[in-house]
């Protein structure tokens, strides 16, 4: 179990982290500072996710996104991190991510994968079609289609 | 030697700063610490002041320990004392304390007895401190735990040495006289030994919670007392 002093510390720091500022510009060509809240979607792994990370260029600051498949989840606390993996012109690319690293802006989840391991370490032996993952099925959901969005027979 | 506090080591975590730089830094709970005694140089010969850190009920304190911290507790010498006119010594009137320590000071101090130092009157502008505390103790070492020797060979007729030091004099060492040198390193016990980590940043100080953040490790188990003074090393 953690010491209660140092679970404190690390959850002040996830709250702190919550948002961020950015400076946006409005049509009248002002530029505003405005506070944003991070979005960290829930993921799994085998999810395929959009990452977007706030990348300071001199004074601007941009966003950039990075998407691929998540292969892993490791470390708990705020060491916590996740890997993703997407291929650049041809060549495989990895890329760890902190979850707490105030320098992620967003999360999305794209598309689900079903997998059955906690690592997805074989997509680095398969090419092409071979990486493909079947997506998750959810609970109450259709094959493709949500339940809700099927028509009840009119009488 | 500054005045510093008293606390207890938490652990490490890791935090991020303003620029969502990640560091390593160890947790301590320090304080608040009162004033038991103060050495001045005309009584004790030297100047210093005892504080006391954590509480310990009164049914686990010695009678002395009880009497050091309070000025209520009656004993025969304290009445005999006052009957002669002897004015006692100014006492902190706290519960007994589980860790008591001395900070050696320059010069003498218009601190008092019985005052509560807390963390921010101590390190609010102090940006690097040193830390002392006991190191985890490892018992009877071997050279290359201890000392970080390279070992003789895992093969080439090495038999059963291979974790050993290699030869520890010759003839022509320490001129000739026949033994090895003084001080010369070999197994023996490790740890368990007063150790004191300078020059640590200060990352981040919680007053409300009695935390201070220093960057990288201390010596010592999680829980163990630890002394923290601001550093010594910038002159």
């Amino acid at each position: 179990m953690k010491n209660r002093l140092l679970k404190l510390i690390e959850e002040a720091q996830i709250t702190k982290n919550s948002t961020y500022k950015m400076k946006e510009k409005e049509k009248d060509g002002k530029e505003v500072e405005k506070v944003v809240k991070r979005s960290i979607a829930e993921f799994r792994v085998g999810d395929t996710v959009d990452v977007h990370q706030r990348i300071l260029e001199g004074q601007k600051e941009r966003i950039q996104v990075y998407s691929g498949v998540v292969v892993g989840r490791r470390g708990e606390g705020m060491a916590e991190a996740f890997t993703v993996r997407r291929i650049v012109q041809g060549e495989g690319v990895e890329r760890v991510f902190p979850i707490h690293s105030p320098k992620l802006a967003k999360v999305e989840v794209k598309r689900t994968g079903r997998v059955r391991r906690a690592k997805l370490y074989y997509l680095r032996d398969r090419v092409g079609k071979a990486t493909r993952l079947a997506e998750r099925k959810v609970k109450g959901e259709v094959k493709g289609k949500k339940k809700a969005a099927v028509a009840p027979p009119e009488s | 030697m500054a005045l510093g506090l008293l606390g207890l080591k938490v652990g490490m975590t890791q935090v991020y700063d303003d620029k969502g730089v990640l560091a390593p830094v160890t947790v301590l709970q320090i304080g608040p610490c009162p004033i038991l005694q103060v050495r001045n140089q005309e009584k004790d010969g030297y100047d210093a002041v005892q504080l006391g850190f954590e509480d310990k009920p009164r049914r686990a304190a010695t009678r002395p320990e009880r009497g050091h911290v309070s000025g209520e507790l009656e004993s025969k010498r304290r009445r005999a004392r006052t009957a002669a006119g002897i004015t006692l010594p100014a006492k902190a009137n706290v519960e007994p304390q589980r860790y008591i320590r001395e900070f050696r000071l320059e010069a003498p101090t218009d601190l008092t007895v019985g005052k509560q130092l807390t963390l921010l009157e101590i390190f609010e502008k102090v940006t690097d401190v040193d830390v002392i505390s006991k190191s985890k103790g490892r018992g009877f070492t071997g050279p290359m735990k201890r000392h970080n020797f390279g070992g003789l060979r895992g093969s080439h007729g090495v038999k059963k040495g291979n974790r050993q030091h290699g030869s520890i004099a010759s003839n022509a060492s320490n001129r000739g006289s026949g033994r090895p040198k003084k001080g010369i390193r070999m197994a023996g016990q490790y740890g368990n030994t007063r150790v004191t980590a300078r020059n640590l940043t200060v990352v981040r100080i919680d007053a409300e919670n009695h935390l201070l953040l220093v960057k990288g490790a201390v010596p010592g188990p999680n829980g163990g007392l630890v002394m923290v003074r601001p550093t010594s090393k910038k002159g």
